[in-house]
């Protein structure tokens, strides 16, 4: 053994990079995910609750003004967008579930996503130093598994 | 040739957690401030033994050579 170290991900990422990390996360969740302009149509309070992805900066570059990701299944909405202040903000919506239980989806898939996005960070930068994968998994819990090894001269 | 591996876990929150194996004195360091570059904040660091032992010359040009890679 040499060193451990924790690593807390900051999402810093353009837009397309966010889509990509959403639509990875979507796809272990069974969701189905569509970008759209942001909808004027107003959402009844109780029927949705919104949560901003701690450590994020969604840069503006290759981003169309009032676009979203909409994320469905059945009558749950999730709307994943950037804030005026560049954070990324996501919005669980649906008739028929408490407030608290439409944050703990909101929340629930803000953690899939930075899961997500901190996967594809780890393994781009791995695969740029040349490192191999020797095995992965994912853990009951939803812990990904990865080991991963290089030889030096 | 060495070997150095990494295990890593990144749990359901996000948090990354990198094992840095056989990779002896400070280089292992180097590792870990590549990774803490590409990903996020150190939110917790633990040396162990084989970060104390003598590093070797190869072990001094790959923590060169991530230098130069970032």
């Amino acid at each position: 053994m040499s060193t451990v170290i924790v690593l807390t991900p900051i999402v810093i990422a353009s837009w397309p990079a966010i889509t990509a990390a959403v639509a990875a996360a979507a796809a272990g969740l069974g969701l189905s995910v569509r970008e759209e302009l942001r909808s004027e149509e107003a959402v009844e309070a109780e029927n949705q609750a919104e949560v901003e992805l701690e450590n994020s900066e969604v840069l503006a570059q290759g981003m169309a003004l009032g676009k979203e990701l909409v994320l469905t299944q059945g009558e749950m909405t999730i709307r994943v967008r950037r804030d005026e202040r560049g954070q990324c903000r996501v919005c669980a919506e649906g008739k028929g579930h408490s407030k608290q239980e439409l944050k703990q989806m909101a929340e629930a898939f803000s953690q899939k996503l930075v899961q997500s996005y901190a996967y594809h960070r780890t393994v781009s930068e791995l695969k740029n130093k040349e490192f191999q994968m020797v095995h992965e998994d994912v853990a009951e819990d939803g812990t990904i598994r990865l080991h991963v090894r290089r030889w030096v001269d | 040739m060495a070997q150095h591996d990494l295990e890593i876990t990144i749990s359901k929150t996000g948090e990354v957690r990198v094992h840095v194996k056989g990779v002896k004195g400070k280089a292992c360091m180097a590792y870990a401030e590549w990774l803490a570059k590409a990903i996020g904040q150190v939110k917790e660091r633990q040396l162990t033994s084989e970060y104390y032992e003598p590093e070797t010359k190869a072990r001094i040009d790959l923590h060169q050579e991530l230098g130069r890679g970032q």
